[in-house]
């Protein structure tokens, strides 16, 4: 038998996600903008769905419906469409109740860039 | 134009499990190479080229193995590289070993798949591995697993398709099942209803009962044209196919849909020339108990799943009967080696010299082998013509 430690410290440059992984940590929702069509895709396409590669950059409002959840051993996961946004992004839930239908996007924990759908705020 | 004088005169693996008697990956390839040529009958000398897949350095610690298994299996001097796609790596592998075949510039390609399970490692540290086998940066770096990506994926198909977790359990129970007969399998379990319902919950509706191992092993095929051989009776690559869809599962137009592998099924199919019901086994990437009933939707191999499952179509005696090997959930995954073993168990299967009870006695025309990667990003199908018993 051969055992071996390995322990890796990784800098990654995000480059063309800059916007995006930025917005992640401070809870806002940035999102693509197609200079073709005008599709909005969070998490954003660097090249559309019609092909356009040029495109802005947009802050969504955060606020997501729920539209398919799983839960198990590694917590609560889901499909979530962010409103503004064309089709479905994978986050994680944090906090939401089983009957919760509605989040917003809400800061990353620690340094990394995730995708945390909390509960709504009430005003 | 499609060369059909590519087949495959060698085909083996290894048992796919857990190893406790010190061997490591060298040793799974070298036994799965030896047997593999020895059916070839040809040399080692006799290879051009080899094409490796090992999915992943973090659980091999070699960063370049083809080299390391050039040398191991004595094919130093023979052209030799790795193909990598997360879980289609395998397949990758064979068709890179078809087309060079193909291109007149290699007449045998040895293909090998291999990893480690790396089952020391931390389950944890497992998992967030497997996280980025999706886009880490976003997926990975949120913690979602391969489990609950799966698992987002199965429940819209379910919805569209009206089914549920009582056809999640019929096919885990019939692969689990089929592996009972093949001495190979990592998981030959008589699972009930009741083992599945009691078994943790990973992701939901998954539990740990749906989901495939991670398995050790090996597989190995020789890649031959038919004119460089005098080998009788091995079947014919009658197709082959690729496609990907979009890395990210919401960004497609259905989640729930394997749009990939029925892209990939019907470029095999026109190379072949045939359609997907006659396709007579198949080999399908049970990577959960769901990913299959998705799978036999997207490759046309059924148009209602529940009158087939009804019907038992998929059964062994069926009429297209499904991972005989017990799959990846019953045979078990050491990635590298899935679909690689794929193609090895359909090939003799169509040349009536698989080692089980299952091995059907009126030999089919066609066989499928069916691999993808990520939640179906990647998707790779095989297509196998019989020419009769070996």
């Amino acid at each position: 038998m051969i055992a071996y430690n390995l322990s890796l410290e990784y800098t990654l440059q995000p480059g063309w996600m800059a916007p995006f992984i930025d917005g992640l940590r401070e809870g806002r929702a940035v999102a693509r903008v197609c200079a073709s069509c005008a599709r909005i895709s969070f998490v954003p396409l660097r090249t559309c769905l019609c092909g356009g590669t040029s495109g802005t950059w947009k802050t969504l409002s955060g606020h997501a419906g729920i539209h398919t959840r799983t839960t198990g051993t590694d917590g609560d996961f889901a499909l979530a469409r962010f409103k503004g946004a064309s089709g479905f992004a994978t986050v994680r839930l944090a906090d939401m109740p089983p009957e919760a239908t509605l989040g917003i996007l809400v800061p990353a924990t620690g340094d990394l860039p995730q995708l945390i759908l909390g509960p709504e705020r009430t005003v | 134009m499609w060369d059909s004088n590519v087949i495959v005169t060698g085909a083996a693996q290894t048992p796919f499990n857990r190893r406790k008697d010190g061997t490591g990956l060298r040793d799974w390839s070298a036994d799965a190479f030896a047997d593999a040529i020895t059916m070839a009958q040809i040399e080692p000398a006799q290879i051009d080229a080899l094409y490796v897949a090992c999915e992943s350095d973090f659980f091999s610690l070699q960063l370049n193995p083809s080299s390391i298994l050039a040398s191991e299996l004595g094919l130093t001097g023979a052209a030799a590289m790795r193909c990598e796609g997360g879980g289609a790596s395998g397949q990758m592998a064979v068709h890179a070993a078809v087309m060079a075949v193909q291109s007149g510039a290699v007449r045998h390609a040895a293909v090998i798949g291999v990893d480690p399970s790396a089952s020391s490692l931390p389950g944890p540290a497992m998992r967030t591995l497997y996280g980025f086998s999706f886009d880490a940066w976003t997926d990975g770096m949120t913690g979602l697993t391969a489990t609950a990506l799966y698992a987002l994926s199965w429940q819209m198909f379910a919805a569209k398709h009206g089914l549920s977790d009582a056809h999640l359990a019929e096919v885990t129970i019939q692969n689990r099942a089929n592996a009972c007969a093949n001495p190979d399998a990592h998981l030959p379990r008589r699972d009930t209803a009741h083992d599945i319902d009691a078994s943790p919950m990973i992701a939901s509706p998954y539990r740990r009962l749906h989901c495939s191992p991670l398995s050790d092993g090996a597989a190995a095929l020789i890649i031959s044209h038919e004119s460089a051989t005098t080998r009788r009776g091995a079947p014919r690559i009658a197709g082959i196919g690729a496609a990907t869809d979009h890395m990210h599962l919401g960004a497609r137009t259905n989640p729930g849909d394997f749009a990939a592998k029925r892209l990939a099924m019907q470029r095999a199919c026109s190379a072949a020339g045939i359609i997907p019901r006659e396709i007579g086994l198949a080999e399908v990437y049970d990577a959960y108990a769901g990913a299959q009933l998705q799978a036999l939707d997207a490759l046309g191999l059924s148009d209602d799943l529940h009158a087939d499952l009804e019907a038992r179509a998929f059964a062994p005696g069926g009429r297209c009967p499904v991972n005989l090997s017990g799959g990846l959930m019953g045979q078990g995954a050491p990635v590298g080696a899935t679909g690689v073993g794929q193609v090895a168990t359909c090939a003799r299967l169509l040349e009536g010299r698989y080692p089980s009870d299952l091995q059907p006695k009126l030999l089919p025309k066609y066989a499928l082998a069916d691999t993808h990667g990520g939640v179906c990003t990647s998707a790779v199908v095989t297509i196998l013509q019989s020419r009769g018993a070996a």
